[in-house]
């Protein structure tokens, strides 16, 4: 799992790469803290390259998720592969996260 | 396949490996290769979250149309398929992160079978291969 964390401006690039399972997990969640100190965040998680969440994964967005929405702010998750994309509709998380 | 690890701590990418990389799963298509792996991680984080065993038996049985994996633990008597289902239409602020590896088991896998039997944990998963 590769975690690429650019800025652009008022916006925050999040580029992921490999899997994300519970031998990372605790690295990721490192990664992303500093996202949910942002005052005003506008993230995108752009999953191209994402080839695997397991539910450790998915607690780390729903983590994040809940912070940049307690804040007004905004989240996407783009380009995902289907069969990441299933995992997220199996557990009703694409109803509660923003994924195009 | 099967294999004992023992001790269990600090393999998790091991055991999934293991399973990923056994004659009985390496040549299946990358769809079914995806939930297996995903399951294998949910119930092996779960035996390692609850159990309290310093060890796990994995075995992988295939044939042309039927996988089954038998994961056995010494740990404490506990039946993950017990726990209750997740609330999975609730609104985010409501979202709990529990549960969720089983269900997605039950979900990804045709069927699910816990009992416990001569003082050890034995969890079963049957996924069905056309």
């Amino acid at each position: 799992m590769n975690v690429n964390i650019t800025k652009d401006g008022a916006k925050t690039l999040v580029t992921l790469s490999g899997r994300l399972d519970t031998t990372n997990a605790d690295q990721f969640q490192t990664d992303i803290t500093p996202l949910m100190e942002d005052s005003n965040p506008d993230i995108e998680l752009d999953c191209t390259d994402m080839e695997y969440t397991s539910s450790q994964g998915l607690r780390l967005f729903l983590m994040l998720q809940k912070s940049v929405s307690s804040k007004g702010g905004s989240m996407v998750m783009t380009n995902m592969k289907p069969q990441v994309k299933e995992v997220f509709d199996i557990t009703g998380f694409s109803n509660i996260i923003k994924i195009v | 396949m099967k294999k004992k690890f023992d001790p269990i701590e600090g393999r998790n990418a091991e055991i999934i490996e293991s399973v990923m990389n056994c004659p009985e799963v390496e040549g299946l298509s990358e769809d079914l290769k995806f939930k297996i792996r995903l399951c294998v991680e949910e119930v092996e984080e779960n035996i390692l979250d609850y159990s309290g065993s310093t060890w796990v038996d994995v075995s992988v049985d295939g044939s042309t149309d039927v996988l089954k994996i038998v994961f056995q633990d010494g740990g404490v008597e506990f039946d993950p398929l017990s726990n209750p289902e997740p609330d999975i239409n609730a609104p985010l602020e409501e979202r709990k992160i529990g549960g969720l590896g089983i269900f997605l088991c039950k979900q990804m896998m045709d069927s699910l079978d816990y009992h416990f039997e001569n003082g050890k944990n034995v969890f079963t998963m049957v996924k069905k291969l056309n």
